[in-house]
């Protein structure tokens, strides 16, 4: 009677493999068969069943197969249901962009259809990515920041060239760096600065900066970067832009609102201050991304800034 | 330039460029030891663009577009020679035996 509860208890606790392990050596099976009992892992006993057997296996690949045979003839059909590219009866081809298209420039000012429509018609809906961007961002650091020992640890080992992942004194890559950094970082700016008039935008842009940065923390390495772009500046850009948009953009609603003359006007359409507010909408949104690209990539890769 | 010499240029600027990517195409895929296949690659990457690269130009005249052309050149040729010297010195770190295909001087 003891011997049963005793098994059904580590039947319950271990799963199915100590049953079958004590079966076998209450019924004499040799005793090199006893040493791997194995006491982990009880949440993965229904796997393991599966695999264990040729038929669970059997099935779990079939059901594999047809399940992605299903998916992929269900997307192909909605593809090949799609109305063609350009064709004037789609959906998408309806008032609303028609809309945008007659009224956009006179109501925003900007030559940027897709600026004044992110920016100003849907500004609200780009305030809630922006800071979704930051969000994700939080919760990255929350789960992957390092310790300040592990700080420490890791630059001595860089200081030490204990590093072997990364570069040390690499004369090709700092004269190639020397060139392509400060071009990408410009082109970075350019694409914001001209959101309004040409394509791009702040988040193009911001996307630029943020791999010039990501591109000056793989030549130059950790402390090097680490100087300029630490959580002290991801803090204050990020938290800074996020709220200057909220703060433009509430004066934007006001004003909208009371039918009250805004201190932004549209300017002439072309040039480079026109579409009131999109100039500084568009600095602050690439601020925010620039920072959650560099700030993504340097937790996932040293867990830290 | 007439336009006929000018059409002849584009072709063979063209095909040589498309023949070097070919090689490098065919080095990438056929080539056994990693730094070989990555002399495959920086064949097209260099002198196959810029062949291609100059055969856009001669096709459009000199005017804005071959002025972003060279941006693009320019920056291929600042990026890939240095994707290229990482990706050799992460084979020589890494690989025990990197001196069976040729000599390598080891430090």
């Amino acid at each position: 009677m003891n011997s049963i509860t005793e098994k059904l208890k580590s039947f319950i606790d271990n799963g199915i493999d100590a049953l079958d392990d004590e079966m076998l050596s209450e019924l004499g099976a040799p005793e090199t068969k006893q040493a791997p009992l194995k006491p982990e892992k009880p949440q993965r006993q229904a796997f393991h069943i599966a695999a264990k057997s040729r038929l669970g296996r059997c099935l779990h690949l079939c059901s594999g197969v047809l399940l992605c045979a299903a998916l992929i003839s269900l997307m192909l059909l909605t593809v090949s249901r799609l109305p063609a590219f350009g064709h004037p009866d789609t959906l998408s081809h309806n008032e609303v962009s028609e809309f945008y298209v007659e009224n956009g420039v006179k109501d925003t000012g900007a030559v940027n259809i897709v600026t004044s429509i992110i920016l100003n018609y849907r500004g609200f809906d780009t305030l809630g990515e922006s800071h979704v961007l930051f969000i994700a961002v939080c919760a990255v650091m929350i789960l992957l920041r390092n310790s300040p020992t592990d700080r420490s640890t890791l630059l001595s080992a860089y200081a030490n060239g204990d590093d072997k992942d990364e570069p040390h004194d690499d004369l090709i890559l700092f004269a190639g760096g020397r060139i392509a950094v400060p071009l990408i970082l410009m082109f970075g700016l350019y694409i914001i600065l001209n959101g309004n008039i040409s394509p791009g935008g702040g988040f193009s842009g911001g996307a630029v900066i943020g791999a010039g940065l990501i591109l000056y923390l793989s030549i130059y390495g950790y402390p090097a970067s680490s100087r300029f772009m630490n959580i002290t500046t991801f803090r204050a850009v990020s938290a800074s832009a996020l709220m200057s948009y909220c703060a433009f953009k509430t004066y934007h609603f006001i004003c909208g609102y009371n039918g009250l003359e805004s201190v932004f006007t549209r300017g002439v359409p072309g040039s480079i201050f026109s579409g009131g507010m999109l100039l500084y909408l568009n600095i602050f949104v690439g601020a925010v991304v620039a920072m959650t690209m560099y700030a993504l990539f340097t937790l996932f890769r040293k867990g830290d800034f | 330039m007439p336009e006929h010499i000018r059409f002849i240029l584009f072709c063979i600027l063209l095909a040589a460029g498309l023949i070097l990517e070919f090689h490098a195409l065919l080095g990438v895929n056929r080539f056994g030891f990693a730094l070989s296949r990555l002399h495959a690659a920086s064949i097209g990457d260099t002198l196959g663009l810029m062949l291609i690269t100059l055969a856009c130009v001669v096709k459009s005249g000199l005017n804005l577009l071959s002025l972003k052309f060279a941006f693009v050149l320019l920056f291929m040729l600042i990026t890939s020679p240095m994707s290229s010297h990482l990706i050799s010195l992460l084979v020589y770190r890494t690989d025990k035996e990197v001196g069976r295909e040729a000599p390598i001087w080891k430090q």
